[in-house]
């Protein structure tokens, strides 16, 4: 089946989804409680911030949209209000409706750099989407109308035949960069675009999910064929200058965010795995141009998307050790439960 | 309590109303969704639609309009259900018993306010405490700030109790704080726009119990350009509000944000004090200040004489320089040169400074006392590029004063020194005709070409260039000249017109007088002497009414020695702005290839100018080595003006037509002269070319036609080359 043809099964599943959240009233989340317990004694503090740990215990848009996810995922309404007061109160504050990327609990004021991330922006506005429907509530959905409209307006640009995805509003377009527009691919959130399309409409949302499938079919560097996490759209693809040029933290997440979105597209999921998978599950951060490996990540929650790849491709169950949830660091732990909700809800034959 | 109903009507009024100048559709809705919400009563819901029925009506709120209708709602009449509300206590008693006596007393003011027919408790702190144990946490996070965690603890009541409501009033507070706390941040972060959009959603912020919010709604205001929504948000606060600080600072922080008039606006409001005082008496010396400086920016403001005065007091009183200072600049934005002259002296004497010594200058200039000016000025020339565009004022004027004025050397050379570094073109120009007057040709050319060099466009320049050329005999430069002008200077190209004037100037012109040795720079044309008898050129006012450009960036031409470049280095180790000079300086010693490499490191320089200058000199370097296609791509490497672009790209055209041509590729020499045509009129050596190239194509007829037009112009290389095509053609029937 080609990835087109599942996008359009993804889509109709997703008109049929109000009804589905209407009968699964009730019913616990694809994040079981324990697992969201252990995630939230160590990475949510309690005024609602998601803790980055990994990054001197900051917070950005990107955790705090990870964190409603997961809230959502894990049926906590009271948790999404926590989460979503701090954000929407210390985040959500740019003149265009994005959210602040970053903030750093020991300056003043906090915020220390006002542009945005657009997948933080995808991600709080899917979690508002998904919770406005699940939990119905007209302001959750007015305020992903609000950030999804933003993000059309503000981040999605149309250059060289191709629709990208700006990571940022400043700082990454053709006028801002020798080579830009520069793109992160990993900040296409697949699953995030037909469900922000039932809040804003518009035809662009496919036009992002189709340049961005386009994208990572062409991104094949190196000896290992792997996308790198920073790419210049100027002509060719390429690596972005003043980036590492590897396949690295931000792009591991990307064979996880194909699966979530209901990828079966065998070649390129072969492809990245190959790309990136080392002993035992571990996953191999690369450099793009020579492929040799930077970083052997044996992180539990790195691991399990090598082994829900194995699963989706080769029907590989998964290994008991990643079935099992305990927290370790802010974003390996957050793709585990991710990945592992994936599992519950799509692949019971993986677990 | 009917006065306090007052109060708090009146000031939901006006917040409605400076609210709704942001977005009267969001405010209404917002208001209609509160009031529904919160189910404390019907005659509140009423009072609300009806302000903002009137908010909606009326631009500026009128406290007293309010005030008068809210006193009849206190007496029953337009408030027929408001008998028995549902009051709602639960704050009330959390802060009694936390002993919290404060909030306590706001909490019942506020209480007062909602429901007229409310009667606190006698002994507020002996009433019962909630025995709802949850609701009480929920208060005690929202005491101590922690929004997001009420949030929380509502949601999770509502998942375990199917159908529990938190208390209205809670809710209300909850949405207030938040939306107080995200305005607060987004004003810390510049975030204007939001700042407003909160602040429309949440009218009950925009009270005299928060003026920290409200003037940071009108500073938004007066950051997006909305000055009178801003003016509307300060008025609320002078009309409304009792805290003497925050008035005081009200009228502080609006006169510093709000333009003259509105100001005025605001300051009707000054209450007087019993004592006869004015409450904003002591403010009065800085907003005098503030309203001068405000003049000096706008010639055209009537500023009130009464702050004229008390600013002409203060320097009596207190002799402040920069008192001084204000009223100069106000005189002289008003042309009252005399009086300005006399404030900035003053500050001049009493502190000398940038500001007080332009001033100063420019009333001297007015005054075409331009020595004074000069010297008054030069300490401080690079004090700011305003000083330093005064002061090539005060020069270029000074140099253009007829008869010239006898200036000292040391004078005469600190002035070419400034020139120089700050690459003044009119400056330099008038330095060319000052040379002119003094009978110094050969500098005059030099300052002209200086002068073009950093103006390309500067016509004045180029006719004074062309004049001293003539004088000193370079026909070849004055046809050039003329070639670069054609079709922009009349009297460029009328220049020497006829044998006999130029016979008669010749005879009246026997010997220039050259008193100053020729640096290695001066123009290099020794040919015979061609002059003209154009009347001197009026050029003695043009600039003092047109400022001439200043910006200081680079040494040129007179300051380089020669010597200064011989020693062999390797340029990459120069600041850019050193290798910049070090590659006019091998340019002038004809070492182009060095040159070259010397402007690439000056490439590098972060200032654009400095680039455009690299690009050029790189340019102008290969092309004298004869390197065209590097010079094509060095011309290129940054913009450029257009005249230097259009002189780049003929020279480089026409080396390409040559070599081309001497390649014997004649087709190619004709797309060249063809590129080089739409650029720039034809030189006549290179009309002679494109007729080779016919001949050499055995195109006969356009060869001679091309030759014919040149030989009329007497050019005998072009009458050769008639005789060259007849001789082609007499053999070509032999062949």
């Amino acid at each position: 089946m080609t990835w087109r043809s599942v996008l359009l099964l993804a889509l109709g599943l997703v008109v049929a989804l109000p009804q589905g959240h209407a009968k699964a009233e009730g019913r616990s989340g694809t994040v079981s409680a324990e697992d969201w317990q252990s995630y939230k004694a160590k990475f949510l503090d309690p005024g609602g911030r998601i803790v980055d740990d990994g990054n001197g215990g900051i917070s950005h848009s990107e955790g705090q949209g990870y964190g409603l996810l997961l809230a959502v995922l894990a049926d906590s309404s009271a948790d999404f209000e926590l989460i979503w007061s701090f954000t929407r109160r210390e985040l959500l504050l740019r003149n265009d409706g994005l959210a602040a990327w970053k903030w750093s609990p020991s300056e003043k004021p906090h915020v220390i750099d006002i542009n945005n991330a657009t997948d933080g922006d995808i991600l709080i506005a899917y979690a508002l989407t998904l919770a406005g429907e699940r939990w119905k509530r007209k302001d959750y959905l007015a305020a992903a109308a609000k950030i999804a409209k933003s993000i059309l307006d503000e981040t999605v640009a149309e250059y060289g035949g191709r629709t990208l995805l700006l990571p940022g509003v400043a700082g990454f377009s053709a006028g801002d960069r020798d080579d830009g527009p520069v793109v992160n691919p990993s900040y296409w959130v697949f699953e995030a675009f037909p469900v922000l399309n039932r809040v804003a409409p518009s035809p662009k949302w496919k036009a992002l999910q189709d340049g961005g499938q386009a994208m990572l079919d062409a991104l094949q560097f190196g000896p290992r064929k792997m996308p790198a996490d920073w790419v210049s759209a100027r002509t060719r693809l390429k690596p972005a200058q003043g980036f590492p040029v590897e396949f690295g933290y931000n792009a591991l997440r990307i064979p996880l965010y194909l699966v979530r979105a209901g990828s079966d597209d065998t070649a390129l999921l072969s492809r990245l795995r190959e790309g990136m998978l080392g002993e035992d599950g571990d996953l191999l951060l690369s450099d793009v141009a020579t492929g040799s490996v930077r970083a052997t990540l044996n992180d539990p929650g790195y691991q399990f998307v090598n082994h829900i790849l194995a699963c989706v491709i080769e029907r590989v169950p998964l290994p008991e050790r990643v079935k099992v949830f305990s927290p370790t660091q802010y974003y390996p732990s957050t793709l585990h439960l991710l990945g592992l909700s994936y599992a519950k809800e799509k692949r019971p034959e993986c677990l | 309590m009917k006065s306090s109903t007052v109060v708090i009507a009146g000031i939901m009024f006006t917040a409605v109303g400076i609210a709704g100048f942001a977005d009267d559709g969001l405010l209404r809705r917002n208001l209609g969704a509160a009031s529904g919400a919160s189910g404390s009563g019907e005659g509140v819901q009423e009072a609300s639609f009806g302000l903002v029925d009137k908010g909606a009506r009326s631009t500026v709120p009128e406290y007293q309009q309010v005030a008068q209708n809210t006193q009849q709602p206190a007496a029953g009449t337009t408030r027929p259900q408001a008998a028995a509300p549902v009051v709602d206590e639960s704050a009330l008693r959390y802060f009694a018993s936390k002993g919290d006596t404060a909030r306590l007393q706001a909490e019942i003011s506020r209480l007062r306010a909602l429901y007229p027919d409310w009667t606190p408790p006698k002994d507020p702190l002996a009433v019962p405490r909630n025995k709802d144990v949850q609701l009480e946490t929920m208060w005690q996070l929202y005491s101590e700030g922690r929004y997001a965690e009420v949030r929380k603890a509502i949601a999770e009541r509502q998942t375990a109790e199917t159908g529990w409501k938190p208390p209205a009033d809670l809710l209300e507070r909850l949405n207030v704080a938040e939306a107080r706390a995200r305005l607060v941040n987004s004003s810390d972060l510049k975030q204007y726009e939001t700042v407003i959009e909160v602040a429309a959603g949440t009218p009950s912020l925009l009270t005299c119990s928060e003026v920290d919010v409200l003037w940071r709604v009108a500073d938004a205001f007066v950051q997006t350009d909305r000055p009178d929504r801003a003016r509307d948000a300060y008025l609320y606060v002078l009309k409304n509000c009792e805290s003497a600080p925050e008035r005081l600072a009200t009228v502080q922080k609006a006169v510093s944000g709000l333009p003259y008039d509105m100001a005025q606006e605001l300051l009707a409001f000054e209450r007087t004090a019993p004592g006869g005082v004015a409450e904003f008496e002591s403010l009065r010396d800085d907003l005098a200040r503030r309203f001068v400086a405000e003049g000096d920016g706008d010639g055209k403001l009537a500023v009130d004489p009464k702050y004229i005065q008390r600013l002409e007091r203060l320097v009596e009183t207190e002799g402040l320089a920069s008192d001084a200072l204000l009223l100069g600049w106000y005189q002289l934005r008003r042309d009252n040169m005399a009086p300005a002259e006399q404030w900035f002296r003053r500050a001049h004497d009493k502190e000398d400074s940038a500001s007080a010594s332009q001033g100063l200058a420019l009333t001297l200039i007015a005054r075409k006392a331009h020595e004074d000016a000069e010297k008054v000025l030069y300490p401080w020339r690079d004090a700011s590029q305003d000083a330093k565009a005064t002061y090539f004022a005060a020069t270029a004027n000074l140099l253009a004063i007829e008869p010239p004025v006898a200036l000292s050397e040391e004078v005469l050379a600190r002035i070419a020194q400034e020139t120089t570094k700050g690459r003044d073109p009119a400056t330099a120009q008038q330095f060319g005709w000052y040379a002119r007057a003094m009978e110094q040709p050969a500098t005059a050319a030099q300052w002209f070409t200086t002068a073009l060099r950093w103006k390309p466009d500067d016509e004045p320049s180029a006719y004074g260039l062309a004049l001293s050329l003539s004088q000193l005999g370079d026909t070849a430069g004055v046809v050039e000249i003329q070639r670069q002008w054609a079709g922009r200077s009349e009297r460029i190209a009328r220049l020497g017109e006829t044998e006999e004037e130029r016979r008669d100037a010749i005879a009246r012109q026997q010997q220039p007088p050259v008193r100053e040795p020729v640096p290695a720079t001066a123009v290099q044309r020794t040919e015979p002497v061609v002059v003209t008898r154009q009347p001197a050129p009026q050029t003695t006012t043009r600039y003092v009414t047109e400022q001439p450009v200043a910006v200081a960036r680079q040494p040129q031409r007179t300051v380089r020695s020669a010597t200064g470049c011989r020693t062999s280095i390797n340029p990459a180790q120069l600041s850019p702005q050193a290798a910049l000079n070090r590659g006019w300086c091998l340019m002038d010693l004809n070492r182009p290839l060095e040159a070259a490499e010397a402007f690439e490191v000056a490439l590098q320089a972060p200032a654009s100018q400095m680039r455009e200058d690299a690009a050029y000199g790189q340019s102008l370097a290969y092309l004298r080595a004869g390197l065209t296609n590097k010079a094509a791509v060095a011309a290129t490497r940054s913009k450029q003006s257009r005249g230097r672009v259009e002189e780049l790209q003929s020279a480089i055209l026409a080396d390409r037509a040559i070599a081309a041509f001497d390649a014997k590729r004649y087709r190619e020499t004709l797309i060249f002269l063809d590129q080089l045509g739409q650029i720039s009129t034809q030189r006549t050596d290179l009309m002679v070319l494109r007729g080779y190239a016919y001949l050499n194509l055995k195109r006969y007829a356009e060869a001679r036609r091309i030759f014919e037009a040149v030989a009329a112009t007497g050019n005998r290389d072009a009458q050769r080359a008639l005789a060259d095509v007849s001789k082609a053609q007499e053999i070509w029937p032999n062949k």
